[in-house]
């Protein structure tokens, strides 16, 4: 999971909060300090394939 | 004799990776190791010995309930273990000292005095102190 952070308390509003050993993150996330961004696990789409008609 | 006046000698002060040195009116960091008594029939008088580290960490801060300030910050923590970092700055010396895996027992949720502004008394304990 990815964290990022949504207050100037904590660093730069934006950036990527990397945990450090014994901060509690829940505490961050309920205080509204950093937010979670979850990584998509979607497989892309595949674009659509275009037949293309014989020429006569 | 040299003393050490703070002006604005904590130059940060983090509660969980948060900044609250600008919430922060008074800062306490003790070092605290228990007593053993290892007095015995030889001796003629007490003898101690270190025992557990039992530090302990306490501070003022304003009261705010505005997003993203001190009740944001600290009512979550209570109950649980937490670091608190301070660095403090006294003239070409710094030192950062680390208090990790600290207990917060509680927090007063209100604390009102009329005509003064809000503060909640803090009180840190346990955990492993490190300073650098």
């Amino acid at each position: 999971m990815k964290y990022l952070i949504a207050s100037a308390r904590v660093g730069i509003v934006g950036d990527e909060y990397e945990p450090t050993p014994g901060v509690n993150i829940e505490a961050l996330i309920a205080g509204g300090f950093i937010t979670t961004e979850k990584e998509s696990t979607e497989t892309p789409k595949k674009s659509p394939t275009i037949k293309k008609t014989p020429k006569e | 004799m040299a003393t050490s006046t703070y002006l604005s000698g904590i130059t940060t002060l983090t509660v969980n990776a948060v900044d609250v040195a600008d919430q922060c009116t008074m800062l306490s960091v003790t070092e605290l190791r228990e007593t053993l008594d290892q007095t015995t029939l030889t001796n003629s008088s007490r003898r101690f010995r270190g025992g557990l580290y039992n530090n302990e960490i306490t501070m003022t801060l304003l009261q705010s309930y505005v997003a993203g300030e001190t009740f944001a910050t600290i009512q979550p923590l209570v109950g649980v273990t937490t670091t608190v970092v301070a660095t403090v700055t006294d003239g070409a010396v710094t030192k950062v000292i680390t208090l990790a895996n600290c207990y917060l027992e509680s927090m007063p949720l209100i604390n009102a005095n009329l005509g003064e502004l809000s503060t909640v008394d803090l009180t840190f304990v346990g955990g492993d102190l490190s300073i650098a």
